[in-house]
């Protein structure tokens, strides 16, 4: 892969399950372009945190927020 | 000085493998020539068609049980590696996981995905499904995969509450809906001419629906696609056909004088159940003279019923009552194996298989040798 620059997933896969390839699945739906969804780490609410916002969970207030998987498809060789 | 021709005791003996209390006797095979002077064991077709023999001892799709007699150990242990390593199965390959937020790792997930059997329709595992190979040019990858050569499938599950549950309820799979996976919830996505082969009782699906696959809590999503390939047991143990495909010799137990009363019923029980039986020594057996039956008329004596049963676990040995008594063997051409399918194959068409299997092999190596020799 050569080195590009970062974009923020789309949703779309780049590598696909060839003629197979199963419907990308949009997991950032309703969410403008510069707001990052990440997980309490009390509560695993799913929190929209803007640039600039403090990081607190806007349901329980806690302080520990997760990274969200990735939304692209991961291959694997079943081995 | 002439030679002579072997007795029939002798030709026997040469047969038995001897198990004594420590040690292991004659365990190398004697079926090439030169082994014994002066007597012709080159090979024959026609003196091996006379000798050799089958026998079935159980038949179910899932476990058979036969009789390979009259052969050498080398034709026996080629069929048991063929069926192991070479009889061809469909089995998950590529696993593409959209999302998986699972405890289990999407490395270990698809290991165990793989590792899954999977039954269909006969006629389309065997005659329509051919090879996948990796092209070449690995950017023509997507443009590899057809309908005769791969099979897609579909794992989509969601863990969420369960509104229903009881108040106090404590068992996850009452309290969550989706809180275990199990093989059951893999969906076959059926491509073009596939609908053909595999649809209604055909259908591609797991051999075991309730295989555990993982463990989920509310919130928690396994999302994935699948590519089936089929692919040969060398390759990797998921596409074996066989749990187990394993042989074992006939074993041989000699009783070489009369072991009786008591001690009969002790000697039975150094064997597992059904391999000694106990019968009463008959008037003409107690009449006849240096049989060692003298006087015993009416007691019970131990004679062997089913050696096959016998783990030869040679507890007969470490007793000295049973001292020089009894001879403990086993057939060297005498092979009792056993093959428990998996469920793509039918126990016993795994084993036709490798029968045709070794042919093939013998039909290409005959090939080679032919353009070597030329
Ligand atoms: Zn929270």
């Amino acid at each position: 892969m050569s080195r590009e620059q970062y974009q923020v997933p789309t949703g779309s896969p780049t590598a696909d399950g060839g003629s197979f390839k199963v419907a990308p699945r949009d997991y950032v739906s309703g969410s403008s372009d510069n707001t990052m969804h990440y997980l309490c780490g009390d509560c695993a609410a799913r929190v929209p945190l803007d640039k600039g916002a403090p990081i607190r969970c806007q349901r329980c207030g806690g302080r520990v927020l997760y990274k969200e998987r990735t939304k692209r498809m991961v291959q694997f060789e079943a081995r | 000085m002439p030679h002579k021709p072997p007795t029939q005791e002798e030709l026997e003996r040469r047969k038995i493998v001897g198990i004594h209390e420590e040690t292991i006797t004659d365990v190398s095979s004697s079926d090439y020539p030169w082994t014994y002077p002066g007597e012709d064991h080159s090979w024959d077709i026609e003196a091996f068609k006379r000798n050799f023999r089958i026998e079935f001892h159980q038949n179910d799709p899932f476990e058979a049980s036969f009789s390979l007699i009259g052969c050498d150990a080398s034709i026996a242990n080629a069929f048991r590696r063929i069926m192991i390593a070479d009889i061809p199965t469909l089995a998950i390959e590529t696993v593409f996981i959209n999302n998986n937020t699972s405890v289990i790792q999407d490395e270990v997930l698809a290991h165990r995905l793989g590792l899954i059997p999977f039954k269909g329709g006969k006629e389309g595992l065997h005659k329509f499904l051919k090879w996948w190979r990796r092209p070449e040019d690995e950017s023509q990858i997507n443009n590899s995969y057809y309908d005769f050569n791969t099979v897609s499938l579909r794992l989509e599950v969601k863990c969420e509450h369960n509104e229903k549950a009881a108040p106090g309820e404590t068992d996850p799979t009452k309290l969550y809906k989706h809180a275990h996976v199990y093989a059951r919830d893999i969906e076959f996505c059926p491509v073009g001419r596939q609908e053909k082969y595999f649809s209604g009782e055909n259908a591609i699906a797991p051999v075991n629906p309730d295989i555990l696959i993982a463990k989920l809590r509310p919130g928690q999503e396994i999302s994935l696609s699948m590519h089936m390939h089929k692919g040969v047991g060398s390759d990797h143990a998921k596409f074996s056909p066989v749990a187990t495909a394993s042989y074992r010799l006939m074993p041989v137990i000699k009783i070489e004088r009369p072991i009786l009363g008591k001690d009969a019923e002790k000697f039975a029980k150094c064997f597992p159940k059904g391999v000694i039986g106990l019968e009463k020594v008959t008037k003409q057996e107690a009449a006849q003279k240096g049989s060692g039956y003298e006087g015993h008329e009416g007691e019970v004596k131990a004679v062997v019923v089913d050696p096959m049963r016998d783990t030869v676990s040679r507890e007969c040995l470490r007793h000295p009552e049973f001292k020089d008594k009894v001879k403990l063997g086993r057939r060297r051409d005498h092979f009792i194996f056993l093959v428990e399918s998996t469920g793509q194959w039918e126990s016993d068409a795994i084993f036709l298989e490798a029968v045709a299997h070794l042919k093939k092999k013998a039909q290409d190596l005959e090939k080679q040798v032919i353009n070597m020799v030329r």
